[in-house]
């Protein structure tokens, strides 16, 4: 009797199970996977349903490979209407692969953004900017560095400085984006045989390379090193939202990666789509972004983020994006020889 | 085990009942293991599969996943082992408490163990710095093989304890009787008796290391493996077609694992639970054996209390490491995700019915002398071979259309993770259904019943603690996945450890240790209903089989 009770149980609960969840196209209706942070997302989602009546569905992972591996699965179905968030680097092989749709937004034009932040072709939008920087923790620095009168870095150059030796912490070149833009603006900056070079010398100084992006900023506040490499906007964002001791600078020759969004090919719904690429492309999404997330506006009407030097004041390598893309694999396979690891 | 005449085999065929369960299982088995695994394999183009020896990374994170699974293996599986005996005895001191602490482990989500062992022991660690002003360095394989012995141990020890319990005390009686030393009992009769429990356990446990992403991606720094390599190319480079790859090495040496299992353990024959025994209390255990195994479960305790003290105190510190104000900040925003919790209890609900009816349904039916029952099996077990990112991306590719257009519902995340943890619920099903004497089912089918009478009378009450515990594995491992559900979630039912790892990747963690908090006391509060809903029954069981 217990026996058919439990199996009673069972099977309500598997029932229970059905029906749940399914989605369908619904025409006042978006669904977004954003790669930015919950926060942002939320904020820049309540202010896009405000304005423009749609309501938005949104996935936010902090991390836009899953997304796009997410958006290469789904490709015979798609489920999502808009890729938002990550570097155009993400966005740009999906349109390689035919898996985005093209749309040219007339507030880009109307706003006057650099065309340099769009794709030419209309494939993705970028509506913020990042640049690399050097972050260093203030805690162990005051107790390591200070007595000994080290200077604290403030150029590439800097950080292969024996002072740091074990103390260097940056994202994998191999796994994330941010450390492959990293070597490739070295190769920009030195030229390729002498930035090799260089990128050895810095390696006698790395304690580790973290396979994701946001473990260097993790390890950099725990203390696990002194100094690292990283995007500045997560640097100073773990200073001013999380009371980090972390202090972060630009320093010349960096690169930058355009934040971008774009429309998925065959998504729920593309005019939705539309509407959101164009909003983003207004000033309040990017006033949130810059407010919450610390990341520089596209948007000349924007102010320069908390703590950050403004976009135009940077200096920056001659980085050639469309060379970096066509010979990544080569630099990965480079650097598993020379650096091996 | 005993021989089964030619007619009993004809009549096993001819029973219609058993023969449909055969092929439903074997079907289901087809659509919801071996489909996404196909899948997933023929993703990547030939050429690109032989590219892979000139990788100097994967050969080397191959290499180093092959020498973690040996050492972590040994460890979990040893300290499982210990814990199982202890478990066991009734006159071990602190048996229950060991017990209980034993299975902690598998109640946080395996980033958030190698999270506290880096707040305990890296550079600013609590203990390391703070305490003993140690400048120590827990990234790379030492702290991956700390971390994973920890992680895993409490499935060694489950599946042992579940062949232990199942051995007859009076047989360590007799040995006694016969002028057998206290360790020649241990390693005669209940270690030999143990043997295939232990030998399921090291495979689940090695296949488990081989397949771990969560501790590695947080604790081996620069220390390359293949399950991270997998979610690194997918994460970093949105490579699926390199993770394939990845995933794809991985796989040789787990079915090397499964065929070596399968020939060592059955080369005995193992029966206790008989119709004829009757239960006896457990002969006093040595006091020096007892004493070395309540030590050594004290030490390994001490290793998992710090990782709940890390989480718990993170929950309430305003700033580890620098500022150790109370606060109840963290607590607010994790509220926030309160919906988050819900989702993942219903999930992993479903998943653990899933499992156990599967498990033990599969246990059953490769128990029976029939054709293709070692291709059940090994469909039974390939799923452990598989990293979560695999199994998450394979339910995509497999279920987005369809016929069966399961993309986007609580189904498919229920289903991946349930088809997943198969292959632990079934080994511990399998060293149950081991145990227990085919007399009874021959007396059974003497006289008239047929398969699935057998089934229900007589296996389905002594396979309930299987069922109980691959629920309860299931359950638990459903609402602490990331790997699996990072790649199934939709809008709308996003689950706790999803949202965790979003606040850790955004560098919230006080928020993130105190959601952790709040998923680790739902799980409790749900494990502890389960085991009181499905435990009578089990404690009820000798009595029944003396009967």
């Amino acid at each position: 009797m217990r026996r058919v009770l439990i199996l009673g149980v069972l099977a309500t609960l598997v029932l229970s199970g059905a029906g749940a969840g399914v989605t369908f196209a619904q025409p006042n209706r978006i669904v977004v996977y954003s790669a930015l942070p919950d926060l942002e997302t939320t904020l820049v989602h309540r202010e896009f349903t405000r304005r423009t009546g749609i309501q938005v569905e949104a996935l936010s992972v902090a991390a836009a490979g899953t997304l796009a591996a997410r958006i290469r699965a789904e490709k015979d179905r798609p489920r999502a209407d808009i890729f938002v968030g990550g570097s155009a680097d993400f966005h740009a092989p999906l349109a390689t692969e035919g898996l985005l749709l093209a749309y040219r937004s007339p507030v880009a034009a109307e706003a006057r953004v650099n065309p340099a932040y769009r794709d030419p072709n209309g494939f993705w939008h970028g509506w913020y900017l990042g640049a690399l920087g050097i972050i260093i923790n203030t805690d162990r620095w005051d107790r390591d560095m200070a007595p000994r009168r080290v200077a604290k870095p403030a150029t590439w150059d800097d950080l292969v400085r024996p002072e740091f030796r074990g103390q260097f912490i940056m994202p994998s070149p191999m796994t994330t984006g941010g450390g492959f833009i990293f070597v490739a603006a070295q190769i920009f900056r030195l030229g390729e045989d002498r930035a090799w070079a260089w990128l050895r010398q810095l390696n006698a100084n790395a304690s580790q390379y973290t396979p994701t992006a946001p473990g260097t900023i993790t390890l950099l506040a725990r203390g696990e090193g002194v100094v690292g490499m990283q995007w500045a906007h997560e640097g100073i964002g773990a200073r001013l939202a999380n009371m980090q001791p972390l202090e972060t600078l630009v320093p010349p020759d960096t690169a930058f990666e355009i934040g971008a969004a774009s429309i998925i090919k065959g998504g729920p719904n593309p005019d939705g789509a539309r509407a959101y690429v164009d909003f983003l492309l207004t000033r309040v999404p990017q006033v949130i972004n810059a407010s919450y997330g610390f990341r520089y506006p596209v948007r000349g009407d924007v102010p320069v983020p908390t703590g950050a030097t403004p976009f135009d004041q940077l200096r920056f390598v001659r980085y050639d994006r469309d060379w970096a893309i066509q010979n990544m694999s080569r630099i990965r396979e480079r650097w598993q020889r020379e650096i091996g690891r | 085990m005993a021989t089964t005449s030619l007619s009993g085999l004809r009549r096993q065929l001819a029973d219609p009942g058993v023969a449909l369960a055969f092929l439903a299982a074997l079907a289901t088995l087809g659509v919801f293991v071996l489909y996404p695994t196909f899948r997933v394999l023929v993703y990547p183009a030939l050429a690109d599969y032989l590219a892979i020896p000139r990788s100097v990374r994967w050969l080397q994170a191959a290499r180093n996943s092959l020498v973690m699974m040996v050492l972590s293996t040994v460890t979990a599986t040893f300290a499982g082992l210990v814990f199982a005996f202890a478990a066991t005895r009734p006159d071990v001191p602190g048996r229950r408490f060991f017990r209980g602490v034993a299975l902690l482990p598998l109640f946080a989500p395996p980033f958030m163990v190698a999270f506290a062992y880096i707040l305990m022991f890296g550079r600013q660690g609590l203990i390391t710095r703070t305490l003993l002003g140690l400048d120590v360095n827990i990234f790379g394989w030492h702290g991956l093989w700390l971390v994973q012995t920890v992680a895993f141990f409490p499935l060694a020890m489950l599946i042992i304890i579940g062949v232990l319990e199942a051995i007859n005390p009076s047989l360590e009686h007799a040995a006694r009787n016969l002028g057998a030393d206290e360790w020649t009992v241990v390693r005669t009769v209940t270690l030999a008796l143990a043997r295939p429990g232990i030998a399921g356990a090291a495979l689940v446990v090695a296949i488990s290391v081989l397949a771990d992403f969560g501790n590695a991606v947080v604790i081996a720094g620069g220390f390359p493996l293949l399950a991270t390599e997998a979610w690194f190319r997918m994460e970093g480079l949105a490579d699926l077609k390199g993770a394939a790859l990845v995933v794809a090495m991985l796989i040789v040496p787990t079915t090397v694992l499964f065929l070596l299992e399968r020939y060592w353990v059955s080369r005995r024959a193992y029966v206790t639970v008989t119709g004829r025994g009757s239960p006896i209390d457990h002969p006093p255990t040595h006091p020096a054996l007892r004493w070395a195994a309540a030590s050594f479960c004290a030490a390994m305790t001490v290793l998992v209390v710090l990782v709940y003290l890390g989480v718990i105190a993170g929950a309430f510190t305003t700033v580890w490491g620098r500022d150790w104000t109370p606060t109840l900040a963290h607590w607010r925003l994790a509220a926030d995700r309160l919906p988050t919790l819900w989702a993942s209890v219903r999930i992993g609900a479903l998943a653990g019915a899933i499992t156990g009816v599967v498990a033990v349904a599969v246990a059953f039916l490769t128990s029976r002398p029939l054709p293709l029952r070692a291709a059940l099996d090994f469909l039974a077990v390939l799923p452990g071979a598989l990293p979560g990112v695999f199994v998450g991306v394979g339910f995509v590719l497999a279920f987005n259309r369809p016929p069966l257009e399961l993309v986007g519902t609580v189904w498919i995340i229920a289903l991946a993770l349930a088809f997943w943890h198969l292959p632990m619920g079934y080994q511990a099903a399998v060293a149950t259904l081991k145990q227990i004497e085919r007399s009874i089912e021959e007396a059974a089918t003497n006289l008239g019943a047929s398969g699935l009478r057998v089934l229900w009378d007589i296996y389905l009450p002594l396979l309930r603690r299987a069922f109980a515990g691959a629920f309860v594995v299931s359950f638990i491992r459903a609402v602490t996945n990331v790997s699996i559900v990072v790649f199934l979630v939709a809008p709308g039912n996003v689950v706790a450890t999803f949202a965790i790892l979003n606040m850790i990747g955004n560098g919230i963690w006080g928020a993130a240790a105190a959601l952790t908090t709040m998923l680790l006391a739902l799980t409790l509060a749900a494990v502890w209903i389960a085991q009181v809903a499905l435990g009578r029954a089990v404690r009820g069981l000798p009595a029944r089989v003396g009967a």
